[in-house]
């Protein structure tokens, strides 16, 4: 691939085969395969530790890869986790960037302009970066790596260590700026709803290796493997038969005609309710309630509408054999 | 007390009125001291750029090389360059021993420690995000190192004010490669020196004095170039 060609919408730019990453001795990404490209906005997902920046970095170039081959079309730019900006007004600060960038000298100024319209930061353009919130530096960050329009734009974290009304904010303008035809987006999240919100495709990295990629939603309804399902959100388990049920709080309803009985054994109070922690006989189950809520130690009916089932096999073995329960219907 | 101020109240009307021989030592003390700093920071601040920024091989080993060449004895740095300058000795055929150019060059060698070695502290403390930033963004080695040494400005002129103040005020090396010579390569702290081994105790405190005012002067302007940045910021943040 040379950057030469005309890019196409949906043209692979960035394609890594079997890459391993090391940092020492320790392979922080193992066998890693995927590819970006244009026009998507694809999430990395992941637990702390999980080899996220690393594999990041990697993709941009700035680590080796102790094995496999990374194939780039374009050129690729990086936001990397931490907003550092020189000690200059935001827009010499996006000026300067797209002078390394080698973007000539004529064009530099309207392109700042564009991508700080673009990110709803035009107004703080003759602001000195030291006088920024930390939002704000996000924002100028953001928009400094979009100015460059690369052809692969990668974003370590580009949302955190922000309020949630911040960053629902700078979400929302950040996909609209993000979004382009000819570029494909990685973005390092650690937030689940920020994927949600972002991205076409998710890229599930667990200990180092991709354990699931796909489309958000299709993730959600068939999650490949219990591991990917528990990150998921699905916290909730029961053994049924020889399947064993996974469910989100909203697959599970508190319904007094529900089939399974259940035990209030912890709640912890929400902004819009209470969680409840149930326990059955067969596993535990997590639940949502609106206020009032049942205490802990009161008896609930409840049904599932939902879940992930996997084979027994595949999960860690129950102490017991598990009896086939009903869970949609009550039991006549 | 009464020798003291009678001493000053000699020493006063000798700056007052213009002592020709006071006047070219000034002279010669501001020259060493400005081409000193000068050919120490053109020297010293790639030096500790490199040794700040770059990733090769003896790096530590630089580093701690020059911080320890910040305690080192101006006499003992005086005592190698004399050998080393001696007319029998590896760099004798210069004939530097003695000469009003031998000054400039001990000021220049001493200064130099200073400035490598602040330097690099200043280039080491800017957040790693910003330099790595600007590399991943496309920024050559010049521009992310033109990039530190505007960020690092304020530790970097930290360094250049040390540098100008030991090429001031040192007089061991000064003595003992120009031989302090009367009236010829005499910079005002070797002058103070010689005029108190000589029993002139009122020209050696006119020298002083002269000497502590213009120290003053250098470092307050230099202060005052250092924090402009500081305030340029100040004054944004009022306006917001």
């Amino acid at each position: 691939m040379t950057a030469a060609d005309p890019v196409e919408s949906g043209s692979v730019l960035l394609r890594c085969e079997h890459l391993t990453v090391r940092r020492g001795k320790r392979d922080v990404v193992s066998d890693v395969s995927a590819e970006l490209r244009a026009g998507e906005i694809v999430a990395l997902l992941g637990p702390n530790g999980a080899g996220k920046s690393t594999l990041l970095d990697a993709l941009a170039g700035a680590l080796p890869a102790a094995e496999g081959r990374i194939e780039r079309r374009g050129r690729v730019a990086v936001a990397l986790q931490s907003p550092d900006l020189a000690r200059r007004t935001v827009f010499a600060n996006m000026t300067l960037a797209l002078a390394w960038w080698g973007v000539p000298r004529p064009e530099r100024s309207e392109r700042a302009r564009e991508a700080l319209r673009a990110i709803g930061a035009e107004h703080l353009a003759r602001r000195r970066a030291a006088t920024l919130s930390g939002g704000e530096r996000r924002r100028v960050h953001l928009a400094r790596a979009i100015a460059v329009a690369p052809d692969v734009l990668l974003l370590d974290e580009p949302f955190a260590g922000l309020d949630a009304e911040v960053r629902a904010n700078l979400l929302e303008d950040a996909l609209s700026a993000m979004r382009s035809s000819d570029r494909a987006t990685l973005v390092v999240v650690h937030d689940r709803a920020e994927a949600w919100a972002l991205a076409d495709r998710l890229l599930i990295l667990i200990d180092g290796r991709l354990v699931a990629a796909g489309p958000p939603r299709e993730l959600l309804e068939r999650p490949p493997s219990t591991v990917v399902a528990r990150f998921l959100g699905f916290d909730g388990s029961l053994e049924d038969g020889h399947e064993l049920l996974l469910t989100r709080p909203a697959h599970v309803v508190l319904d007094p005609a529900g089939p399974l009985e259940a035990r209030v054994t912890r709640a912890v109070a929400l902004e819009d309710g209470v969680r409840l922690e149930l326990e059955l006989e067969h596993g535990r189950l997590y639940v949502v309630s609106p206020l009032p809520a049942p205490r802990p130690g009161d008896s609930v009916h409840v049904r599932i509408d939902g879940g992930a089932r996997f084979p027994l096999a595949d999960s860690p073995r129950p102490p017991h054999p598990a009896p086939r329960v009903p869970l949609t219907r009550r039991e006549a | 007390m009464r020798l003291l101020w009678s001493e000053l109240r000699a020493a006063v009307p000798m700056i007052l009125h213009g002592n020709p021989t006071l006047f070219s030592v000034i002279g010669f003390t501001l020259q060493v001291a400005v081409v000193a700093t000068v050919v120490a920071t053109i020297i010293g601040v790639p030096i500790g750029l490199a040794i700040g920024l770059g990733r090769f091989r003896g790096r530590q080993v630089l580093r701690v090389l020059a911080n320890a060449s910040l305690a080192l004895p101006p006499v003992l740095v005086g005592a190698f360059l004399f050998v080393l300058f001696l007319p029998q000795a590896p760099l004798g055929s210069l004939q530097l021993i003695w000469t009003k150019r031998v000054v400039f060059v001990g000021q220049t060698i001493l200064a130099l420690p200073f400035i490598v070695a602040l330097t690099a502290a200043a280039v080491q403390g800017l957040p790693p995000g910003l330099l790595a930033q600007a590399r991943l963004l496309g920024a050559g080695r010049i521009q992310v190192s033109t990039l530190a040494l505007r960020e690092a400005r304020i530790g970097v002129m930290a360094a250049v004010i040390a540098a100008l103040g030991t090429a001031l005020s040192e007089v061991a090396a000064v003595a003992i490669l120009g031989g302090n010579i009367y009236g010829y390569n005499q910079t005002l702290a070797s002058a103070t020196l010689y005029e108190v081994n000589g029993g002139y105790y009122a020209d050696a405190l006119a020298i002083a004095i002269v000497l502590t005012v213009l120290i003053l002067i250098l470092m307050c302007g230099l202060a005052v170039l250092q924090h402009q940045g500081n305030g340029i910021r100040l004054r944004f943040r009022s306006a917001t």
